[in-house]
């Protein structure tokens, strides 16, 4: 039985936790999201982010300002509002145990060339494939959806929607119209 | 590890609040032989079927379906429009058979639920330890007077997607401009709540730009009120001013006759006449479902917060549209994809649970609709549950529709994020 033991605690490590401790059923709420982020929170739509394998503080923290409404979301708010803060920062823990499985998607060479030079804004704090970020609240871009991003992009470059962050606001809109598109190309064509 | 131990073993695995990615493994299990039988691969019935037998690949899970090719309901609306083919609405159950799941392309005649069995029209028996009674709706031909199911061509529901959205899309398209497309919409509650109100603005659509715009769309309604009912009204008024009128049951909008041969439809007092005529009528669960003895009066399967199991028969579950749940009356679990979904997960959970010995999961309910106005222009609505006290709890703080004064990016963000849930929704459900 020590083998199982182990392997028990390890099994509790993983899936348990905190959460497990709240009387969360962690493994059942992470199935609802897999509908709109796919099975380990590795999307299939395009216009949805892959969540498995980002930072636990980035996604706590976004999930946290979607449900202060401090953030604009298109719909991500009125979900979260539904849960506590304990069940959302369960959801973080749980993704950001899982890994981080970069998309393959189809890209244009001629952009993501283009894009390698449009991002050198954004290398410093994600890092140079995206697969780096500088610190725990930045996200992973490398294989992220290309479109996904190019919606993010667009939010930050939109005076109408509340977002929070000064720097991606300033950076965002110093892409033109082309870096738009071919800036998101180059994260998503990395591995 | 013998059958105490591996009983502790999944005891401890649930206390650690496990596990589906955590697979429990299958030879751990080498004493359980469970059988689940799913009836119906819709959405509801397909993500059952898939999510047993990812948190335990040693029940043995049959999905009985009578099509090989399953026809997707959300997005239909834009073939009709013309803005996208059917077959990238189509699936079939082979990824789902690679997981695991026994595939039978048959149709269930009968269920006894004392002797816990299923019969079907191929001369299968199956018994089961537990039942996902998952077989959509059934429509009442006889609900409208001179309607039947021989009127179908004639004037298309295009509720049940497939021939019927083909059958509804070439109407549209030989309709002359200056033409009138009526939609009749039946009491509630009806599948895809929003669904009537999104076609009347892809109809418009396709009109306004393939030279039909002085055409109109006719909404008779049976109903006072309906699903996104502000943001439908802005769109229709911003994007087809004048092209879409809606008519309530309370102005004589519920329609209670039709003839068929000149397209009419009498309402109380008045006569519509339609150069197209879709008529969608009144529904209620599955045949299988009502015949099994699930139904209560009004055609609808009730069910126990906890586990989605029938509240009149042990060791059923009826799912996804069949089903009457959430905090009834007012706020009903829309009959939608997404909530099929997140209902067969709580399905599979318990059932998962119950097989094995272990308490019951907490419950998670969580529904997204997404609506298509326009390409750029999309609007949807969240309803989230809880389970308080054994009882549906609909968590007022939460969910919602879309704001009314949004700015333009929502309404774009919101038609892109409804392709990207489609393309999750599909492969959560059958890959």
């Amino acid at each position: 039985m020590r083998k199982l033991s182990s392997l028990l605690c390890t099994l509790a490590l993983i899936a348990g936790g905190p959460a497990a401790a709240a009387g969360i059923n962690i493994e059942g709420l992470a199935r609802t999201c897999n509908n709109c982020h796919g099975i380990n929170g590795v999307s299939v739509g395009q216009s949805m982010p892959s969540i498995g394998g980002l930072s636990e503080a980035y996604l706590k923290q976004i999930l946290m300002q979607w449900k202060s409404g401090e953030r604009f979301s298109a719909s991500m708010g009125r979900l979260v509002k539904g849960y506590s803060d304990e069940e959302l920062a369960a959801i973080a823990g749980y993704y950001a145990r899982l890994p981080w499985v970069p998309v393959a998607q189809n890209t244009d060479a001629r952009r993501v060339a283009h894009g390698k030079d449009a991002v050198e804004r954004c290398v410093t704090c994600h890092g140079d494939t995206g697969s780096e970020p500088d610190d725990d609240v930045t996200p992973k871009l490398n294989g992220q959806w290309a479109q996904y991003m190019e919606l993010e992009l667009m939010k930050y470059r939109d005076d109408a929607v509340k977002m929070t962050h000064k720097k991606m606001r300033t950076n965002a809109r110093k892409l033109d119209e082309e870096g738009l598109k071919s800036a998101p190309e180059f994260f998503a064509s990395q591995k | 590890m013998n059958p105490v131990n591996r009983r502790a073993f999944l005891k401890a695995i649930a206390a650690a609040s496990s596990a589906s990615v955590l697979t429990i493994p299958a030879r751990a299990h080498a004493g359980v032989k469970a059988r689940v039988v799913v009836i119906g691969g819709g959405f509801g019935g397909a993500t059952a079927a898939k999510y047993i037998k990812l948190m335990d690949s040693a029940i043995d899970v049959t999905l009985i379906e009578a099509n090989q090719t399953y026809t997707a309901c959300p997005l239909s609306n834009e073939v009709i429009s013309g803005h996208r083919e059917i077959e990238s609405l189509q699936t079939g159950y082979d990824k789902i058979a690679r997981r695991g799941v026994n595939v039978v392309h048959d149709f269930v005649t009968a269920v006894d639920p004392l002797k816990k069995t299923v019969a079907t029209q191929g001369g299968r028996k199956l018994s089961y330890d537990a039942l996902i009674m998952a077989p959509g709706i059934s429509f009442d031909y006889t609900a409208v007077a001179g309607y039947s199911e021989d009127a179908v061509t004639d004037m298309p529901h295009a509720y049940k997607a497939g021939e019927q959205t083909r059958i509804l899309k070439w109407q549209l398209q030989a309709m002359a401009d200056g033409g009138v497309f009526i939609i009749s919409v039946p009491p509630k509650p009806f599948r895809c709540p929003p669904g009537p109100y999104e076609r009347a603005a892809q109809v418009a659509h396709y009109c306004l730009h393939n030279g039909k715009a002085r055409s109109k769309v006719l909404i008779l309604d049976a109903n006072d009120s309906f699903s996104k009912k502000g943001l439908f009204e802005q769109g229709w008024k911003a994007l087809y001013p004048g092209m879409i009128e809606w008519v309530p049951g309370a102005g004589d909008g519920k329609v209670e006759r039709v003839d068929v041969a000149s397209r009419t439809c009498f309402t109380g007092l008045n006569e519509h006449q339609g150069d197209v005529v879709n008529l969608i009528p009144p529904h209620h669960a599955g045949q299988i479902a009502v015949r099994s003895g699930l139904a209560n009066a009004q055609g609808w399967c009730e069910v126990t917060p906890m586990t989605m199991e029938s509240t009149r028969h042990k060791d059923i579950y009826p799912i996804g549209d069949a089903c009457i749940a959430g905090e009834l009356p007012v706020y009903d679990m829309p009959k939608s994809a997404h909530m099929a979904m997140t209902q067969a997960k709580v399905a599979a959970g318990a059932i998962v649970a119950k097989l094995n010995g272990l308490p019951v999961p907490q419950p998670y309910y969580v529904n997204t609709c997404y609506s298509t106005l326009a390409p750029d222009w999309g609007i949807s609505v969240v309803h989230i549950y809880r389970v308080e006290n054994n009882q549906f709890v609909y968590v007022k703080t939460a969910g919602g529709i879309s704001p009314l004064d949004a700015p333009p990016l929502q309404r774009k963000l919101e038609a892109e994020y409804c392709v990207g849930w489609f393309n999750n929704v599909m492969a959560d459900a059958f890959a």
